[in-house]
């Protein structure tokens, strides 16, 4: 997924990461947020569980 | 009119010495930019002295370290007697040709990388080379991580001098051919398959991981690692929180480790006069590396304490999230990098897990995080990087980056490392010079080894536990 159309860097003039000029930044972007959620709450619903057995 | 001549011909002599100055700026920049990537990287070696020495009981603590040490010692001589000249001897495989860039094949190694005759003049102090010095320094220290990332495999049980052997074997030869391979303008591997790794995940990490398997194999678990139904036991190190600091210092270390990949502009040995590139020729900037790194860094963390909540496997998932991006940090997108750092974060302890099943006793994980995940780094590569050019600059055309050789590449960094570590560890186990004897292990390493003590007015090792207490 270069993003220019010749694949070649002489043409790259700005942005290069792989995406670029697609969807995939922003995908990858709202993905990596949804992780970083998804993880705290794991995280605080098994380490809760695990702390009641100790009340 | 003469005087507007004079006046003119100040300016242009004014404007040639700014020029010159610019010049001279520009080499001593790039002489320091390498400079420091050396006690940066000597900070990946203080990091995984501390991961082995805390992760070793405290009758093994002070040999671990007198292993470590040496190693890092018989590097930095043996890769100046010989690991420098293979690496710029056979980039285009054997015997040794010169490859397109003109700047590899035995004739151009034995003009610029022996310790004798002509080419001692770029071996040594040369006031007209700013560049040879700090270029073997960095390559140096990439060749002293490899032999450390083996020394943390095979810690409480093996011999000193055998394991420096292997260290350099490791050191000053497997990981370098694969350097010369696939890190290098002219390597058959980018040429002819398009191999991407800038930050070498498979070329470093991958062959030292396998490398360490393959010695892992002839050197067997310690003492008290497995039961005799196969079911594997925890034997805890001697001091946790040494063992996560030191993982914190070797990512410290890895930002010199990952600067020294990028080639820097302006120079005559330089791609480009204005921008600066990987050692492929293709363009990075180091925003590129600190976007990415940071990222992975975190999404390594994060994805291990997901199912572990363990320091140690959280430490070790930075360095996975490093590792598994490291082939394409300088065309990943940041998001993109945390993904896939995730993702190693999260298979880690998994594949050690598998592997400890298998009857190996990785005493660090230092096969999985950077053998197994140095391999999944590539390839991750060839899945979200295909397409892109993997070359460019005066060897001209390459392929461009594909799964196909991206696989090809971790194949073959597999094979570069395994091999190598289960033939050379085979023949010295023959030859004795391996594994202590049992009565040294049980008695602890530093008894034997060490004159002196590592905590001589305490301490006691932990009791040993079932590594899965569910089997």
């Amino acid at each position: 997924m270069f993003p220019y159309a010749e694949a070649t860097w002489d043409v790259v003039d700005g942005a290069m990461f792989i995406g670029w000029g697609t969807a995939l930044p922003g995908i990858a972007t709202v993905i990596a947020m949804t992780i970083c959620v998804v993880v705290l709450v794991i995280g605080q619903r098994s380490e809760a569980e695990k702390s009641r057995r100790f009340n | 009119m003469e005087e507007q001549l004079a006046e003119l011909a100040a300016k242009v002599a004014e404007l040639e010495a700014a020029g010159g100055g610019a010049g001279v700026t520009n080499t001593m920049f790039a002489e320091m930019f390498y400079y420091v990537t050396i006690p940066l990287m000597i900070i990946i070696h203080a990091g995984f002295l501390a991961y082995e020495m805390g992760a070793s009981r405290l009758k093994n603590v002070l040999s671990s370290g007198v292993k470590n040490i040496l190693a890092f010692a018989f590097m930095i001589p043996t890769f100046y007697f010989f690991g420098w000249w293979v690496y710029w001897g056979f980039p285009t495989g054997i015997p040794g040709a010169p490859g397109p860039a003109g700047i590899s094949g035995v004739e151009y190694a034995n003009a610029i990388a022996l310790g004798w005759g002509d080419a001692a003049q770029y071996m040594g102090p040369n006031i007209v080379d700013q560049a040879s010095g700090v270029f073997f320094g960095a390559f140096a220290l990439f060749a002293a991580t490899t032999a450390s990332i083996m020394s943390g495999a095979v810690i409480e049980r093996i011999q000193t001098v055998g394991f420096i052997i292997l260290a350099v074997v490791l050191g000053s030869f497997a990981w370098v051919v694969a350097a010369a391979w696939g890190w290098h303008a002219d390597g058959w591997m980018v040429t002819k398959f398009g191999l991407h790794d800038f930050g070498a995940a498979g070329l470093v990490h991958a062959v030292a991981g396998f490398f360490a398997l393959g010695v892992l194999i002839n050197l067997g678990p310690r003492i008290g690692k497995f039961n005799e139904d196969g079911t594997a036991n925890h034997i805890p190190g001697h001091n946790m929180p040494l063992t996560v600091v030191g993982l914190m210092l070797i990512i410290v270390g890895f930002w010199g480790f990952l600067m020294a990949c990028v080639i820097v502009p302006g120079e005559a040995w330089s791609w480009y006069g204005d921008k600066a590139t990987t050692i492929y020729g293709t363009p990075i900037t180091l925003s590129a590396l600190s976007f990415n790194i940071l990222m992975a860094v975190a999404g390594g963390i994060i994805g291990s304490w997901l199912f572990t909540r363990d320091p140690f496997w959280m430490m070790s998932g930075a360095l996975a999230g490093i590792i598994s991006t490291a082939s394409g940090l300088d065309i990943y997108f940041p998001a993109l990098a945390f993904i896939i750092a995730f993702s190693a974060g999260i298979i880690l302890k998994p594949c050690a897990d598998w592997l400890e099943r298998r009857g190996i006793d990785d005493a660090v994980g230092a096969v999985t995080v950077h053998g197994t995940i140095g391999l999944y780094g590539v390839v991750m590569l060839g899945i979200w990087g295909a397409g892109y050019p993997a070359l460019q600059g005066a060897a001209g055309d390459a392929p461009t980056i594909s799964l196909m050789g991206q696989i090809v590449g971790a194949v073959v960094f597999f094979l570069l490392g395994f091999v190598p570590g289960y033939v050379v560890s085979y023949i010295l186990k023959m030859f004795g010079m391996l594994r202590i004897p049992e009565g040294a292990e049980r008695a602890g390493m530093d008894l034997v080894k060490v004159p002196a003590s590592g905590y001589p007015e305490w301490g006691r090792d932990a009791p040993v536990t079932l590594a899965h207490p569910a089997e």
